[in-house]
């Protein structure tokens, strides 16, 4: 019962931590953008958190620059489990404009599991709450296990 | 049998009321309570007041990581005991003309004992052995010693104030407090204590850590401070510790200077025709909830109001602000209070 | 210390808030956004001309040889696409829609991929000329003009150089850079390696020269 009480309440509150892997930024204004009393994600339960050992969704936006590459890595393992990474845009899925460039590794999946891809340059913020409905809806699947 | 059922009495008063259980879902619903009504002065819908035990239930589903630089103890010890001094304080303090334990202690033990949850946080944060957690634990440091010195002024004159109307000099516990304040009415009434009521409300935010006293625990500049390696259950009671702490100065606020109301409550009750045991047990659930709304009523025009309308303030202007400002209103206090005024 | 929002955290308190209740209520994308994109294979040339434009590399084409003639398969890599719609623009024939559906969030790379594919028939042959060519303007009035040059059996253009002015309007809207057109040597070349056969050059020609 304290199980079905602890997966009950991890659905309503999901917090997030924010990745920059060298993006351009477009994608940050829209992510924060979310927080903001127009779109408001707080009243679904959604929190920015300052340390990446509070949180359970981590966002990655930005194609994964190689200086930034084994920083985003020690990040994301630090996230305690169960947790749920949802990359934002189309640069950490494929590289977009970037791809092939001497300072760019590549797609974030060639290094961790990805469970959730928002498309779009920059994707919209209604389009990013999905995302992030999808990936609460992930991590309740996950905590089932 | 008797000495059981006292013993089972005090338990009940230890784990249900004033104890745990009223201290965990008060100080939750107040924390709830905040956070909505700062984002309704956002102009936004902000969280369900509930949000509080959400956040609270999902940490503890979530693992603990302790790192390897971190002395494991110290790490994992550190939460229990500020909840356990945070409930200890909540017993001392009485509700209106209910005291459980108020008897045994008296203003200057909870004075210390306030120190307790301040100093929890920031062994906790050295034990886990990172640079954040340092940076934010010095600056907490400085924060609890700001806010030290005008408590002890405003302590003293409500102390003061109290002790010179009984004639006995300085009278520090708060049960003749509240019956000083049942019989003649509530403190805040009088001209010469109203600056140490707002005083004491503006040293409330500094002592839990909201906005815009929260340097210590500054999410985006520090990675939150001390809190930057807790996860999972101790990271669940921090929050709790958080959120208790609010209660807990709410209602010694409430106690000090807010009493009056517990002799209203003792004639409505006599009005109705309830008298002795009855009494006793309405009068106690009605104090209860009179003191939560009470406790609510001061969170949401000292601490969210405040959090609404400033900016975060840098450690060395929160400093010069408790020790200029805020003292010279409760000094102000004090000596009318000596004065006799 | 101030506190300069006083006034507006009140006043706030007791108006309504300006969320917009997204998942609850229904948000539309403003007009001409540029979501998801929607290829019509069926206006399709297979001129090659969105996937050399394309920035982010988004735009693949696959061709199998079937009994019927080139299977042309195009696929859209959303997960790559910067949504600039300069493949939309360069488009001659509108093959490449952008709507307004924004709501691309996937969990597999697949669902990410939109494609669409057609069928690529070989040009019908055309006859030879039989009979000579004095008798030709004689039994056939109506056709075009009578020119020199003979078309090709695989479709690509061919230019009568005996009514080319060497403007160099089909070098320029080649959407494959095929033709070179040299007006000062008054040469006109095709590269049959680029060449896609889509028939843009003979449409743009003012003195209609190209024949496919």
């Amino acid at each position: 019962m304290f199980k079905k009480l602890i997966a009950e309440s991890a659905a309503k509150s999901p917090w997030l931590f924010h990745i920059n892997a060298g993006s351009c930024n477009g994608c940050d204004i829209e992510l924060v953008s979310v927080l903001t009393p127009r779109y408001d994600a707080e009243r679904l339960g959604f929190k920015l958190a300052g340390s990446p050992r509070h949180a359970d969704i981590v966002v990655v936006t930005g194609p994964v620059t190689t200086q930034s590459l084994p920083r985003v890595l020690r990040a994301i393992s630090q996230v305690p489990e169960p947790r749920c990474i949802v990359t934002m845009g189309s640069c950490p899925q494929s590289g977009n404009v970037f791809r092939g460039s001497y300072s760019v590794a590549g797609p974030l999946s060639k290094y961790v599991h990805v469970d959730v891809d928002v498309a779009g340059c920059a994707p919209k913020p209604e389009a990013v709450i999905d995302g992030l409905a999808l990936a609460t809806k992930i991590l309740k699947e996950k905590r089932g296990r | 049998m008797s000495i059981i059922l006292s013993a089972l009495q005090y338990l009940g008063y230890i784990l249900i009321f004033p104890g745990f259980l009223f201290c965990f879902l008060g100080g939750m619903l107040l924390c709830g309570i905040d956070r909505k009504i700062v984002a309704k002065m956002q102009k936004r819908v902000g969280p369900p007041v509930l949000q509080p035990f959400y956040d609270f239930f999902k940490l503890c589903g979530k693992e603990t990581i302790v790192p390897a630089a971190a002395a494991k103890t110290t790490f994992l010890m550190a939460p229990l005991v500020g909840l356990a001094a945070l409930v200890v304080i909540q017993l001392f303090i009485p509700v209106f003309h209910f005291s459980a334990f108020s008897g045994m202690a008296d203003i200057i033990v909870i004075l210390y004992l306030l120190l307790i949850p301040a100093l929890s946080i920031i062994i906790g944060g050295a034990a886990s052995g990172s640079p954040y957690a340092g940076v934010g634990l010095s600056r907490e440091m400085v924060t609890v010693i700001a806010c030290e010195l005008p408590l002890v002024l405003v302590l003293l004159a409500v102390a003061k104030t109290v002790g010179s109307a009984l004639g006995t000099g300085l009278c520090f516990s708060l049960t003749e407090i509240a019956a000083y304040q049942a019989a003649n009415g509530s403190l805040i009434l009088r001209a010469s204590m109203i600056p140490a009521a707002l005083a004491f409300l503006l040293v409330i935010p500094g002592e839990t850590g909201n906005h815009p006293f929260d340097a210590a625990e500054a999410e985006t500049e520090i990675c939150e401070g001390m809190l930057a390696e807790y996860s999972g259950p101790p990271l669940a009671v921090y929050k709790l510790s958080h959120a208790i702490k609010m209660l807990t100065l709410t209602s010694l606020f409430v106690a000090l200077f807010l009493g009056g109301i517990g002799g209203k409550i003792v004639n409505i009750l006599a009005l109705l025709g309830l008298t002795g045991g009855a009494a006793g047990a309405l009068g106690v659930l009605l104090g209860a909830v009179v003191l939560f709304l009470l406790c609510a009523l001061i969170t949401i025009v000292c601490i969210s109001l405040v959090h609404a309308a400033t900016a975060r303030l840098k450690i060395e202007q929160i400093f010069k602000y408790y020790w200029t400002v805020v003292s010279a209103l409760a000094l102000m206090s004090l000596v009318l209070a000596w004065y006799g005024l | 210390m101030d506190f300069p929002f006083i006034k507006e955290a009140i006043s706030q308190l007791f108006s309504k808030s300006s969320c917009a209740m997204y998942p609850a209520a229904e948000s539309p994308a403003a007009p001409n956004y540029r979501g998801r994109i929607v290829y019509h294979p069926d206006r399709c040339i297979a001129c090659g001309m969105c996937e050399r434009v394309c920035s982010g590399n988004a735009i693949t084409r696959r061709v199998e040889k079937t009994d019927e003639g080139d299977k042309i398969t195009l696929t859209f890599n959303l997960g790559s696409c910067t949504f600039c719609a300069t493949c939309a623009d360069f488009c001659s024939r509108n093959a490449i829609e952008f709507t307004g559906d924004y709501h691309m969030v996937a969990t597999k790379e697949e669902d990410l991929l939109v494609s669409g594919s057609f069928i690529k028939k070989p040009p019908a042959k055309k006859p030879a000329p039989a009979a000579k060519p004095q008798a030709a303007p004689a039994e056939a009035p109506k056709e075009t003009p009578a020119c020199a040059v003979v078309p090709r059996e695989d479709g690509k253009p061919v230019s009568d150089p005996s009514k080319c002015v060497y403007c160099t309007l089909c070098a320029k809207k080649c959407p494959a850079g095929a033709i070179e057109v040299d007006r000062a040597a008054k040469t006109w070349a095709l590269d049959e390696e680029k060449c896609v056969a889509c028939g843009t050059c003979a449409e743009v020609c003012p003195k209609k020269c190209i024949i496919m």
